[in-house]
């Protein structure tokens, strides 16, 4: 073989290696993201709300910028342990930021324990309790100033 | 309506704790001395009453949810002062105890919602009053949460302004979710509060209630 005769060869080689190099491969990892979910006082999820996720060495710009989904989650895989900053708004300003600590690979796993969602009881137990306060508040008030007008 | 805490920083926050601590004080001791305490009993239910619709939340549309303040009757029966004080100490249990709002954005919050906007309505109410009772309570609370909901769109716009860091949308987002809400449903919900709580307080001629 005359090494002309290599040359369509190598030429379609070469013409390939384009495509290769746009080629994408997956992955898929379970248990290594952290999800935190948006939720008003009364349960409703804060759904298409603006995320953003802040790594422990963050000089402010985020590490992870997006929209919980419907259900109000955020979900994000960290690549470095610490304490992770997540902060979640709505348009009409409702929202919340929230740390969550990332144990070191081989760390004992120190989860945080997942905050009660709201129940039916507490639904009912925070009005109660707010005007359970207002009105101690307002009863000391009232029998200081009777007492201090006599 | 509620600023949360984390969502504005101490350019906002500081100014707006200095300028509502001596009103704070000014307006404690004008309206809670020992003059008033006849008139206890009903602000402190009205009070209490603020904290139970502050956390009833209202569909609105857009998908989202309000609430009500509850204040501007307290304007309006006494003064904005009392309505101050009064919000101001509902948001304070509300943090402290509750996790709603929070307490950097104390006075922001106490600001909007319990002296601008009970302002307004106390205004709008004195110069309607003579027209009809129950159409100068309407538009007062109704012009009052109009300018609550704004001044607390303004107050985060101006921090998107100054860092997006802290608030990442912007006002004009901002604006129009928390504005249309409350133009459309809010407000029609706040008079028609106002103007009940006003007629059982008047119907049974409760101690307190001018």
């Amino acid at each position: 073989m005359k090494p002309r005769d290599l040359v369509p060869f190598l030429a379609t080689a070469w013409l390939a290696l384009p495509a290769a190099a746009h080629e994408v491969t997956s992955e898929v990892a379970r248990d290594r993201a952290v999800a935190v979910r948006a939720l008003a006082h009364d349960g409703a999820a804060l759904s298409d709300a603006v995320a953003e996720v802040f790594s422990p060495s963050s000089d402010g710009t985020p590490f992870w910028q997006g929209r919980t989904d419907r259900s109000g989650w955020v979900a994000f895989v960290p690549d470095a342990p610490g304490r992770w900053r997540v902060r979640v708004v709505d348009a009409a300003g409702h929202g919340i930021v929230t740390d969550v600590d990332v144990p070191a690979p081989g760390a004992a796993d120190a989860r945080q324990a997942p905050s009660p969602g709201p129940s039916a009881v507490a639904a009912l137990a925070r009005p109660l309790a707010g005007v359970a306060l207002v009105a101690a508040i307002f009863g000391f008030l009232y029998l200081r100033g009777r007492k201090t007008g006599r | 309506m509620h600023v949360p805490d984390g969502f504005l920083s101490p350019q906002i926050t500081l100014p707006a704790w200095a300028a509502a601590a001596p009103l704070w004080t000014w307006a404690a001791r004008r309206n809670f001395g020992t003059s008033s305490t006849e008139s206890l009993p009903v602000v402190g239910s009205l009070t209490a009453l603020a904290f139970v619709v502050q956390g009833l939340m209202i569909p609105v549309p857009g998908g989202t949810s309000a609430h009500l303040t509850g204040v501007a009757i307290l304007a309006i029966l006494y003064n904005p002062g009392v309505a101050f004080v009064c919000e101001s100490l509902v948001l304070l249990l509300q943090a402290l105890f509750f996790g709603g709002g929070g307490f950097t954005v104390l006075a922001v919050n106490a600001l909007a919602m319990g002296l601008l906007g009970p302002g307004a309505a106390w205004l709008t109410w004195r110069a309607l009053r003579r027209l009809s009772e129950r159409t100068a309570a309407f538009a007062g609370a109704y012009v009052g949460i109009q300018v609550a909901t704004f001044s607390v769109a303004l107050v985060l716009g101006l921090q998107h302004r100054l860092s997006p860091a802290y608030m990442p949308v912007p006002f004009a987002v901002t604006a129009v979710a928390m504005l249309v809400p409350s133009l459309t449903v809010l407000g029609v919900v706040e008079g028609l509060y106002t103007v009940a709580t006003l007629a059982l307080l008047r119907r049974a001629r409760l101690l307190g209630a001018r």
